[in-house]
């Protein structure tokens, strides 16, 4: 099972563009088109996943790690397994939008908010083809520090569980912050009932904290 | 000493050890260097079984034991260190078995996509180093490597500060490069410069999957090579690796038919894949294929030897006004664009010289080396007559770099080419000597190869010195220039050395420069030249090595050439752009139409002042941008593309000035960082590329700023505005200290800040004196501040 990027949501980049409904002007249309090109070229995304069963208390087995908070504790109830994983868009992305800042700042914006889309793009892609690989059984929604009560602070212990560094070149700033930075480390439960899906409200979001929309009193409308 | 000299003489090395030790009960979260103080017979164990299985050189498990790593256990690095060693040793017993201090990533991204600074690097490996020799290591082993300037970094602290033999393997993906885009090639010209003892590959792949790559090393270096996989490929969902201690074993043996000398093994393997190894490597084929490949690299480009290469030569401030205003003012930004220019229109290599009276050129030279290596992948040639510089900018250099230049006086080679053999950098040899430049071919082929014997005595390959014939200016000495072929041919032809040439200079002073130039240069490339340094953005320069390479047989089956003659016969030419046709310095910028918001200001400048330029056609086109786009009628990109489009216009005004010798005009001088532990700093970057659009002149201290920093950048630059920013609550902490720190200083100054999660509200409640939302109001404060 590899990294696989297969396109961009561009609903998901305009959201990120801080778009808010209106025309899109032609020249904006073409940026992104270029700008998505590019970064599907360049991009060398790359996963990593680990999966542990989960004893009668609901903690994995084959590892001291234990995610905290209740959310985390109720998307797993009634899962047999949970499985942990780390995806990243690669070094070559991060080096393409840090590169486009010097040069052309207009196209870093928005292949800035491209690299957000094909994060989850890659992550879309990861959990399906787990959910396939599973199959009779059920694979959850995903869950990621900062998201709920999952505390951002166990990020670190994620990127220890799944040997990050190593295994995808994923490193961590001694803030707890991930470089490549479009990277993203999530967990899922493997369940035997089709879960439902918790339908990413705003209070399990991870930009609940900085989301322009929220701030304004509005939703991105995928609440 | 552990250095096998004979190409014949197999070395086995250990197994893994962090699976081992997680097996022995090593906890989750634990660090497994701290064992070697709590657990010291554990860790004994589990080496003792590895000697027993044949290994010749235990790793002492210090992996991680560097200073951020083992920050929290209570332990120093020399401690663990010590420890290390110390177990190794007693796992050895009397046996003949050498223990190496074993040493991985610090485990953060370097500049330029990460934030630790390559002298914080060697800081750090310096420590463990130092600890090593100290314990009693007999080498050093730095592995698990994907950075190649962390390595330099690695290697220097090693070979600067201890004695002992150095060892280095880094890790490669399937694709034959490193998590962070090193090649193959690079990291054998690099370490090969390095002159580290050994050089090879561990963990990444399997055995198997890594033949292609043992292939290519040996191709590109002499040095003696080291192979040290996984057993195979993990099993994603439970980590467990694969093939057996057999398999394992005969693929290493296959190896050895490669050239490979040094054997281990790394994720999932144990003394019984290191039993075996020794077992099939016994009766094993050994031979060593010979190395075949030269060239000069970044981290993530080989640029080979042989065939036409094309050194760009504008970052260069002789002779260039604007280029010189840009040196004086710190102006990175322009320096940075004639270097993606450049490789744009082609360039294989760039020459970098910063050298202007009045300028640290020692200084300058690293910011400039380290900032264009964040935004190109070519190899640079380091210029300068400063042997401070020189060696500034080599140690910076992230790859092989080339230095130009010595020349025949004894008192230059002597001081510049010991620095090219330490940091195994190619070296130009001009042509001339202490009685100038000689009038005869013969001559200038005596210090050729007097500068070729000089550079061979300290150490240097002889495929490494380059030579430089020396251009004269045909319009003041005509016969010089068949002097000058003669000689590129004799260097070439006899003593089988590749040759520099600064050729644009053929053309001085005559009309119609680029006929002579384009006609010199080819027949330079059929006398043998295969460096030469030219003007890439010249279309005619370019189109006449492309055909060059067509015609001598380079560009096979002419793919290059049509490639870049594609479509030429049916576009029509591209027009100037427009200045009449109604459109107004407002319009271009409003459309971010570069080109034509430069040719119409350019215009405009015949007809009235630089200030009366800025203040009533730039400015105001600016405003009127960020109105629509505060009224939400155009994008972020658009602001941008506009604000960019007014940097045009900008850059004919610095030119206009530049060119009378005044000094530039600016609105005012503002400080832009995001703060300390935090990196996302798009952000920033955004409102730096606004601001200077605006006119103002932008310090940008970079992310993870230190607030010392901002206060010690605010009072040396008299800064009346200070913005920061910072996108996480974690960090929001550290803005409010970094203002506490400012207001503690007493400099008189304003603080704005932004960044997502920040409102006016928490703003104000840290003690900013302004909140900007985004980039378009930061301008707007700035306009407040400076009036």
């Amino acid at each position: 099972m590899d990294g696989r990027l297969t396109g961009m949501n561009r609903n998901e980049i305009l959201l990120y563009l801080a778009y808010k409904g209106g025309e899109i002007p032609p020249e904006v249309n073409e940026a992104i088109d270029r700008c998505e090109a590019l970064l599907l070229r360049t991009a060398r995304p790359r996963v990593v996943w680990r999966r542990f069963p989960l004893d009668g208390d609901g903690a994995p087995v084959g590892t001291d790690f234990r995610p905290r908070g209740e959310d985390v504790k109720a998307l797993l109830s009634g899962c047999e397994a949970v499985i942990f994983f780390a995806a990243t868009l690669g070094a070559e992305a991060e080096s393409l939008i840090r590169r486009t800042q010097v040069t052309n700042m207009a196209d870093a914006v928005i292949l800035d908010a491209c690299g957000s889309a094909a994060i989850e793009n890659v992550c879309d892609n990861l959990c399906a083809d787990l959910a396939e690989a599973e199959a009779p059984l059920y694979l959850t929604d995903r869950f990621s520090p900062g998201y709920g009560d999952l505390p951002f602070s166990q990020q670190p212990d994620f990127c220890r569980l799944l040997d990050v560094g190593r295994r995808i070149g994923v490193t961590l700033t001694p803030g707890g912050l991930m470089l490549p930075q479009k990277t993203v480390t999530a967990l899922a439960g493997v369940s035997p009932t089709p879960a439902a899906k918790r339908g990413r409200g705003c209070a399990d979001c991870a930009m609940f904290s900085s989301c322009d929309y929220r701030k304004d009193g509005e939703t991105c409308g995928q609440a | 000493m552990v250095r096998p000299v004979d190409k014949h003489d197999l070395i086995l090395l250990d197994g893994a050890m962090g699976t081992m030790l997680q097996a022995a009960g090593l906890g989750m979260g634990e660090l497994p260097e701290s064992w070697n103080l709590t657990h010291p017979e554990e860790v004994t164990a589990i080496q003792r079984r590895y000697v027993e299985a044949g290994s010749d050189i235990l790793y002492a498990n210090t992996f991680g034991a560097n200073r951020l790593k083992v920050a929290k256990s209570g332990y120093t690095p020399a401690e663990l260190i010590a420890g290390g060693v110390r177990c190794a040793r007693e796992a050895a017993g009397d046996r003949p078995v050498k223990v190496a201090l074993d040493a991985g990533p610090i485990g953060q991204l370097l500049e330029p996509l990460g934030t630790m600074a390559f002298d914080e690097a060697y800081d750090i490996y310096k420590e463990m180093a130092v600890a090593g020799e100290a314990a009693g290591a007999d080498l050093i082993i730095f592995e698990t490597m994907s950075d190649l300037y962390e390595v330099k970094a690695a290697v220097l602290a090693a070979k600067e500060n201890t004695s002992l033999p150095v060892w280095v393997t880094m890790t490669f993906e399937a694709t034959g490069r490193t998590f962070v885009g090193v090649t193959v090639s690079s990291m054998a010209l690099t370490l090969e410069g390095l002159e580290v003892d050994a050089m090879g590959f561990n963990c990444s792949l399997g055995p198997k999957e890594l033949m292609p790559m043992v292939e290519e090393l040996a191709r590109w270096t002499d040095k003696p090579l080291i192979l040290k996989p996984n057993a195979g490929l993990p099993d994603p969902a439970t980590g467990a690796y694969t093939i057996t201690p057999e398999e394992f074993g005969a693929s290493l043996a296959a190896a050895a038919a490669l050239g490979v000398t040094v054997f281990g093994g790394c994720c999932g393997t144990t003394p019984d894949f290191i039993r075996a190894a020794g077992q099939h490597l016994a009766s094993a084929a050994k031979n060593r294929p010979e190395r075949t490949r030269r060239g000069v690299c970044s981290a993530a480009r080989t640029v080979p030897f042989g065939g036409v290469r094309v050194i760009g030569e504008r970052i260069n401030p002789t002779g260039k006004r604007r280029f010189q205003q840009a040196l004086r003012e710190n102006d990175i930004g322009y320096i940075l664009e004639r270097a993606v220019e450049q490789q744009d229109a082609g360039a294989d290599i760039l020459d970098v010289n910063v050298g202007l009276p009045g300028i640290n050129e020692a200084e300058m030279m690293v910011k400039v080396v380290k900032a264009i290596q964040s935004v190109t992948d070519l190899p640079l040639q380091i210029d300068s007559s400063d042997p401070a510089a020189v060696e500034a900018g080599l140690r910076a250099v992230n790859g092989k770099a080339i230095v130009n230049s010595v020349n025949g006086r004894r008192e230059v080679l002597d001081a510049v080419l010991p620095l090219c053999k330490k940091y195994g950098a190619a070296v130009v040899g001009l042509c001339l000597d202490e009685n100038g430049i000689p009038e005869t071919w013969e001559a200038r082929a005596a210090i050729a190869r007097r500068i070729l014997e000089a550079a061979v005595s300290y150490g240097i390959p002889r495929e490494d010195v380059l030579i430089d014939c020396l251009t004269l200016t045909v319009s003041a000495q005509q016969s010089q220039a068949t002097e000058t072929l003669k000689a590129v041919r004799y260097v070439t032809e006899e003593l089988g050395l590749h040759t520099v040439l600064g050729v644009s200079n053929i053309s001085f002073g005559l009309p119609a420069r680029e006929n002579i130039t384009v006609s010199f240069l080819t027949q330079a490339m059929h006398a043998g030249l295969d460096l030469p340094i030219v003007n890439p953005n010249q279309k005619a320069v370019m189109d006449a090595v492309a055909s060059f390479k067509v015609l001598s047989g380079q560009d096979v089956d002419s793919a290059g050439y049509i490639e870049r003659f594609a479509g030429a016969d049916a576009a029509p030419p591209s027009p100037a752009p427009s200045t009449d046709g109604g459109m107004t310095v407002g319009t271009a910028i409003a459309k971010g139409l570069r080109e034509e918001t430069a040719a119409l200001t350019a215009k405009a400048l015949e007809t009235m002042s630089e200030l009366d330029a800025v203040n009533t056609l730039l400015i105001p086109a600016l405003d009127a941008v960020g109105d629509r786009y505060e009224k939400q009628e155009i994008f972020l990109p658009q602001l941008i593309n506009a604000a960019n489009a007014a940097c045009e216009g900008f850059e004919v005004i610095k030119r206009s000035i530049a060119a009378r010798g005044a000094s530039s005009v600016s609105r005012g001088k503002i400080i832009i960082a995001t703060v300390h532990g935090d990196i996302h700093d798009i952000g920033k970057n955004i409102v730096k590329v606004v601001l200077e659009n605006y006119g103002y002149t932008v310090v940008d201290l970079g992310r993870d700023v230190p607030k010392e920093a901002v206060v010690e950048a605010a009072i040396r630059e008299d800064a009346k505005l200070v913005g920061l920013s910072a996108l996480m609550t974690t960090t929001v902490a550290s803005m409010a200290e970094t203002i506490a720190a400012l207001r503690q200083s007493g400099h008189d100054c304003r603080i704005m800040v932004g960044g997502a999660v920040l409102t006016p509200e928490y703003a104000a409640e840290i003690g900013a004196d302004y909140y900007a939302k985004d980039a378009k109001q930061s301008a707007d404060i700035a306009k407040l501040v400076f009036g």
